[in-house]
């Protein structure tokens, strides 16, 4: 062999856009360089080299000596790169290895399904506990706050049915449903909707909306106080915000994976707006459900009210269109009948209360439409 | 002694040629320059028309992508610096002029920095002003107020943020070693972005053009490669019709006017930018772009957002086949004079979703 190889090479020394012709000789501990043309030559020892560039394929190689401005080394040839981490194993590691590059796609499909893996977890278990710890922290009074701006929204003032006589019967079943409670920490307050949806909504703070088509549907108070000791559990338990929660951590994740995290604030803020669209998991309705229903026995209210009103929403699914369907956004288990009736089978300590025992049901559950 | 005049062939003077007044010296000197000329023989100087060349693969920038994805989930976030600097060094290093490399010097940890300073200028001012009313109902004068001092709150540091994230970005990056830097003062700006939205507004946008101008030509004229300045020389007036044609056909043609704007406005800040005797020239053309900007929107939508890389280095490849550097490319005086820069600027442009880069 005729002496170690000569590699070409550009020089630039980080004063100006020179770019001036080099050779250099990989030595031991330093590269070996000569500026062409009558430039001189000198040494960069390889523990004061870095490389800058030449790490993926169409990239020069390029070496940087010296702090802040360095000047810097151009070689066109990637195989230079093996030749120093060959010709100088004490300093390799230093230096990218051009043949990992083969890997490389073995190990992005690798990543890729890493990604997606965790992606899932934190979607199913991670931003749920998360939502969870967090939404336990949110002060009560902010809940307020976020009920009243979402409740504007939900129920335009101009929309609210307000006739005080029948609208104090209605109240009159919350405050019975909220007695046995040492503390409720919420004021919760119904708002009824003129509105032919078939739903009810609890915002966070203690807003309860329920719209007139659903109101019209009940057959008894004992039936509205079962739809309202489950939204009223919703709020308890925190659904709401921690739906909110969730939703927004969602979109952070969402905007994570497609790579933009610049529309992250505004996704959050968004999700926040859309309280209407919230839609609570099969475990927070079975959770309301079953405290819904033991809130019921509490307060002494027959617990079948709830279950008419249920099995009659069942049997609605396939009547009304999706818009306006309570189970929508009252998603549950095939078993929520089921489950319901084994808890409301225990015999009762005492014999339930007559809601509202003095008034007309009928009437009062057209609150929307001219009193008689 | 009398050589003939290299240009006209009289005989000449020591200095002066008499017939064409040709000055010797500066004639053997140009033609040293010359034969010294350019670093490789391959590119002939000084050539008439440059080009940037592009020579990155989407598919090595589906790796970076898909790492960076996995690290920044698996550090809730906080890898997600650390991959823009990545992908911002993949994406300089791969583009060339002249056989040379631009190089970016940003790491993450300047932007996680910056990030978190933003946060602290911006972040928390905003956060006060939004939730503050929320929680507490204050009476709607109250509201009202606050919420016009977030809106002058955004107008003021809008432009901060514009200013700061050039600063950064020209501090990092270089070519042949040289850094390119930005010294335009903020406080400049601020007025020029206060003012030009109030005109806007009054206006009822007939004045945008002439705004669009002058930030542009306060980004380009106070920008360096080195210590040498680019210069920018047009008035937004010229814009004015064209952008009152776009408007007027908005409507009608489903919003695509805009492109040809757009299109338009492009051509006519790069073809007044100069950079010594060198002028950047751009053919963009409004089917090209609407056709480049729609289709990159409908595969970014049609594979939620894995298309990402391959439309980054279509629209990189596009802007470099549309932008040409014509006339000489003399560098001999360019010295290196780099300027420090935090990158405050540039977290405060991501918080605002302000990013403006000029490429």
């Amino acid at each position: 062999m005729a002496g170690p190889r000569v590699w070409d090479a550009h020089y630039l020394d980080g004063r100006t856009p020179e770019r001036r012709p080099a050779r250099v000789v990989i030595g031991h501990t330093g590269l070996e360089i000569t500026l062409l043309g009558g430039g001189g030559s000198f040494r960069w020892p390889l523990a004061e080299v870095r490389q800058t560039q030449g790490f993926y394929a169409g990239e020069q190689v390029r070496l940087e000596h010296g702090r802040g401005l360095a000047e810097a080394l151009l070689i066109g040839d990637v195989a230079f790169l093996s030749a120093l981490r060959a010709g100088a194993p004490q300093a390799a590691a230093t230096f990218h290895d051009p043949a990992r590059r083969r890997f490389r796609p073995g190990l992005a499909a690798l990543a890729a399904v890493a990604a997606v893996a965790v992606a899932l977890g934190l979607y199913l278990w991670g931003i749920p506990a998360l939502a969870a710890v967090a939404a336990a922290r949110v002060p009560v009074a902010w809940e307020i706050a976020l009920g009243e701006t979402a409740l504007v929204q939900l129920a335009p003032p101009s929309r609210r049915c307000l006739d005080p006589v029948r609208h104090r019967r209605i109240d009159e079943i919350v405050a019975i449903l909220l007695r046995p409670l040492p503390d409720p920490r919420y004021p919760f307050r119904v708002t009824v909707v003129d509105h032919p949806m078939v739903n009810a909504f609890a915002a966070p703070g203690g807003a309860i909306v329920v719209f007139r088509g659903l109101l019209e549907r009940t057959d008894s108070a004992e039936e509205l106080a079962g739809v309202l000791a489950h939204e009223i559990q919703h709020v308890l338990h925190r659904h709401a915000t921690r739906a909110i929660l969730r939703q927004a951590s969602t979109a952070v994740l969402v905007a994570a994976l497609a790579g933009d995290v610049s529309g992250v604030a505004t996704f959050g803020v968004q999700t926040a707006r859309l309280l209407g669209d919230l839609r609570y998991s099969r475990e927070a309705e079975h959770e309301a459900d079953g405290d819904g229903l033991r809130m019921l026995q509490a307060a002494g209210v027959d617990p079948r009210g709830m279950l008419a009103f249920f099995q009659a929403m069942q049997k609605l699914e396939g009547e009304l269109p999706t818009g306006v369907r309570y189970l929508s956004t009252h998603p549950a288990a095939g078993d929520r009948l089921h489950a319901l009736a084994g808890l409301a089978a225990q015999p009762p300590t005492r014999p339930p209360l007559k809601l509202l025992a003095g008034d007309d049901w009928s009437t009062i559950k057209r609150i929307c439409r001219p009193a008689p | 002694m009398a050589e003939p005049c290299p240009r006209c062939g009289a005989p000449a003077g020591v200095e002066r040629c008499p017939q064409c007044g040709l000055l010797l010296s500066l004639y053997h000197a140009s033609l040293e320059k010359l034969r010294r000329g350019p670093p490789r023989g391959d590119a002939p100087w000084p050539s008439s028309t440059r080009r940037l060349v592009f020579h990155g693969r989407a598919g090595s920038l589906l790796g970076i992508h898909i790492v960076n994805v996995l690290f920044t989930l698996l550090t809730l976030g906080i890898y997600y610096f650390w991959g823009k600097a990545r992908v911002r060094a993949y994406l300089y290093s791969q583009s060339e002029l002249e056989q040379d490399r631009f190089a970016y010097h940003g790491t993450g940890t300047e932007l996680l920095i910056g990030f978190l300073k933003g946060l602290v200028v911006f972040g928390i001012p905003v956060a006060l002003l939004s939730v503050v009313p929320q929680v507490f109902r204050f009476p709607p004068a109250v509201a009202s107020a606050l919420q016009t001092v977030l809106w002058l709150l955004g107008l003021f540091l809008v432009p901060v943020a514009m200013v700061g994230a050039r600063r950064y970005r020209l501090s990092r990056t270089s070519w042949r070693s040289i850094r390119f830097s930005f010294r335009g003062s903020v406080r400049e700006f601020v007025g020029i972005f206060v003012v030009g939205s109030i005109l806007t507004s009054l206006t009822l946008g007939v004045y945008y053009p002439v705004f669009a101008t002058k930030r542009q030509a306060f980004m380009i004229s106070h920008a360096y490669f080195g210590s040498r300045k680019f210069d920018f020389d047009a008035h937004g007036r010229a814009l004015i019709g064209p952008f009152l044609t776009m408007v007027l056909l908005f409507l009608p043609t489903l919003g695509l006017s805009w492109f040809w704007f757009s299109a338009q406005r492009h051509r006519f800040f790069t073809g007044h930018t100069r950079f010594g005797a060198t002028r950047f020239r751009s053919t963009v053309g409004g089917a090209a772009l609407a056709w480049l900007q729609l289709s990159n929107l409908l595969a970014i939508v049609l594979t939620l957002g894995l298309a990402w890389p391959w439309t980054v280095v279509r629209g990189v490849r596009f802007y470099y086949r549309a932008v040409t550097l014509e006339g000489p490319l003399d560098l001999g005086d360019v010295r290196q004079e780099a300027r420090a820069a935090s990158a405050t600027g540039e977290g405060l442009a991501g918080l605002l979703d302000a990013d403006f880069g000029v490429s």
